[in-house]
């Protein structure tokens, strides 16, 4: 398919020179002009001899300048993929990760890619910034500028992933910056408090479930700044992704008053998965993965909407700027963009996906009903609010440091 | 000429020395240059702003020095509180490894090595694998909780929550995972142990216990001050244990050192906490060369 597209383009490009030539020949021309079009053919000559290497020339994504390319016949192959465990290297389902996430990707290149895993956005930006490149890269859209503004990255072209026309259009605008598809947003999810009613009555659902001192060590938050962001919504901050410093003030105090009532903070979801299922938290800042588990546990759960709005993230895949695997990246892309991929991630772990071609009957309910598949309005404000780039990440993350050495 | 032969030939001798010498030790210096003096110099002139990696980067600057020293920083209380994990946990350490080295050295006779590396196996599995496992013995449903549930001493939905997740979980994790490690340098101090000063002790009429504690013990100091530095130096930096079991509380300045480096990116500050942490130690291993003799618990 790739190279059908990459010969497509040179077939343009043959047909514009043709077009040039016979435009050219086509009329009455001085010495003048015969000297001109031979020295400029002499040049033509020795750039393409010059080039000869590179075999296609390829779209750069922003449509407006063309980069000679190796075609992916030539490109090295071993995609390296900076992703999340269970995305596709197979920490929890083997056999279906590999099946749904990059099956296609392996049946349209004979490629076998390599992961490398980092735990939290946090985690793959520092190395990144610090040097590591890869050719695709999995952050969330949140960290999507800074990894933009590292310029460690390039925009996708579109024109070159099919299944992009499937993808939710609102979601796949938010992968752009600067008018530039960096991003291909694929996986979705909420941030709200997941509760064991076994043990937890409340008479509405509030973030500030996860401050509540009558669950005293019964609650586990995360370790991210996003605790600072539900806190923020939690005492009615207006705009938590961009604190003044007062209101970051007001946070931290309110964080280290409460951090006593925590048992642990999560960096793994499973573990918190963990802790929930033996009962040693009931309480917890949840992704919609331990819903999943919850369900599949038969235990008796919550999946909040809180009063004060969910908040709902989107992750996407980005491709590496110097990335020697161009073609392969974007068959990548097309295959996590499937709706094969998106029944697997709706079905095993209870994550939304930006495909709208999954058929929603074919899905267990539970994860229909946790996700509100059904209620087209479940992304759109008040109800949830998407995770919004922090333009002053390091005083929060300061502060966060501080809330946790306090 | 009959006198400067040698002369030069000992010169000659003396260049060749100094030349072998030279080859030997250029290979760990250049190695100690590239990979510690220089990393700490970066790390030194980060804390001040001297390098710029990132565009949060602070200028030229001592103010992250002046801050964290002037006791305002809330990570020098950190720092305190993990100087104080740590000792705890070094002087459990030390006092659970002695009775364990003494039985090796002079109790099991000549299958002491054999009983040595018989407590160093287990020690060999995967750290992640023991610490999980102590999650496994001290959560709310672990080992020590369902065992007091079942005899009766607690009801089952009245754990013991502060088993895991807190500074105990911590210390005592940190405390079996040196203990056979802290327990080789008292070893080695009470394996090289002139015996015959204990015959001469019990031929004097001293008891067993007097004997131990006028002879054996003043003999193995040497060896408990090593042990001691063995565990107080990596635990007071530590940051994966507390990171596993800590919980909010158990939460140290290793920790702090690695959020800042990878969180937040505010590799200034980290750096300002790491060189602090660094002269801490380097003053510490001062004091204790000072007073110790490396080759007493070297064998």
């Amino acid at each position: 398919m790739i190279r059908a597209l990459a010969a497509q383009v040179l077939r343009t490009k043959g047909e514009g020179m043709n077009d040039e030539s016979g435009r050219a020949l086509g009329r009455h021309i001085s010495r003048r002009q015969l000297f001109y079009y031979a020295g400029a053919m002499g040049g033509a000559t020795a750039l393409l001899a010059a080039c000869r290497d590179a075999d296609t020339v390829g779209p750069t994504g922003d449509g407006t300048t063309s980069v000679a390319r190796p075609t992916i016949d030539q490109e090295p192959g071993g995609l390296e993929v900076f992703d999340w465990s269970g995305y596709g290297n197979g920490d929890f389902y083997p056999k279906e990760e590999k099946q749904f996430l990059w099956g296609d990707y392996a049946k349209a290149t004979n490629d076998t890619p390599t992961f490398v895993l980092f735990e939290n956005d946090d985690a793959g930006y520092t190395e990144v910034a610090t040097g590591a490149r890869y050719d695709v890269a999995h952050p969330c859209g949140y960290r999507w500028k800074d990894w933009v503004d590292l310029g460690v990255m390039q925009p996708w072209d579109t024109s070159l992933i099919p299944n992009v026309a499937s993808l939710n259009p609102n979601l796949l605008a938010s992968g752009q910056i600067d008018g530039k598809q960096y991003f291909i947003p694929l996986d979705w999810g909420f941030i709200a408090p997941l509760i064991n009613t076994d043990h937890v009555q409340t008479t509405e659902d509030s973030f500030g479930i996860l401050f509540d001192e009558r669950y005293a060590d019964k609650i586990a938050w995360v370790d991210t700044l996003n605790m600072m962001v539900v806190a923020a919504y939690t005492l009615g901050i207006p705009n938590p992704w961009d604190m003044t410093d007062d209101e970051l003030t007001q946070v931290k105090d309110f964080l280290v008053s409460k951090k006593g009532l925590v048992k642990f903070l999560w960096n793994q979801s499973y573990d918190f998965w963990l802790a929930f299922k033996k009962e040693e938290v009931w309480i917890g800042y949840s992704w919609p993965d331990t819903v999943g588990y919850a369900e599949a546990a038969g235990m008796n759960y919550r999946y909040m909407e809180p009063k004060e709005g969910r908040i709902s993230w989107v992750c996407g895949l980005g491709l590496m700027a110097d990335t020697e695997n161009y073609y392969h990246a974007h068959e990548y892309v097309d295959s996590w963009a499937s709706s094969g991929a998106a029944e697997f991630l709706l079905a095993y772990y209870y994550y939304g996906h930006t495909n709208t071609d999954v058929d929603l009957s074919a899905l267990p309910a539970g994860v229909v009903e946790a996700l509100s598949l059904d209620d087209p309005t479940v992304l759109e404000e008040p109800r949830s609010h998407p995770e919004t780039h922090i333009p002053r990440r390091d005083v929060y993350s300061t502060i966060w440091s501080e809330v946790l050495a306090s | 000429m009959a006198t400067l032969a040698p002369d030069a030939s000992e010169r000659a001798w003396v260049r060749r020395e100094r030349r072998g010498t030279a080859a030997l030790l250029a290979g760990p210096l250049l190695w100690l240059l590239i990979f510690f003096v220089i990393p700490v110099g970066f790390v030194a002139t980060y804390s001040v702003g001297g390098v710029h990696l990132f565009p949060t980067d602070g200028e030229l600057s001592i103010g992250d020095w002046q801050r964290f020293l002037s006791g305002g920083s809330i990570y020098f209380s950190l720092f305190w509180k993990s100087v104080r994990m740590s000792l705890i946990v070094s002087v459990t350490v030390v006092l659970l490894a002695y009775p364990v080295a003494y039985f090796l050295a002079l109790c099991t006779g000549r299958r002491k090595y054999v009983a040595l590396l018989l407590i160093i196996v287990p020690f060999l599995t995967s750290y992640l694998l023991r610490v999980l496992a102590w999650k496994v013995i001290l959560g709310d449903t672990g080992v020590i909780n369902s065992f007091l549930a079942w005899s009766g001493v607690r009801q089952p939905d009245d754990p013991i929550t502060w088993l895991l997740y807190s500074q105990f979980a911590v210390m005592i994790v940190l405390a079996y995972v040196w203990v056979p490690f802290v327990a080789l340098p008292i070893f080695v101090t009470l394996d090289n142990l002139d015996l015959r000063l204990l015959e001469a002790a019990s031929d004097l009429g001293a008891s067993r216990w007097r004997t131990f504690v006028r002879v054996t013990l003043p003999l193995s100091v040497p060896g408990v001050a090593a042990a001691f530095v063995f565990v107080f130096v990596p635990t007071i930096g530590e940051f994966v244990t507390p990171l596993l079991v800590g919980g909010p509380s158990g939460y140290m300045f290793g920790n702090a050192i690695n959020d800042l480096f990878t969180r937040g990116l505010d590799w200034q500050s980290g750096s300002v906490l790491a060189m602090f942490l660094l002269v801490v130690i380097a003053a510490l291993m001062a004091l204790f060369g000072r007073f110790v003799q490396v080759r007493s618990v070297a064998g």
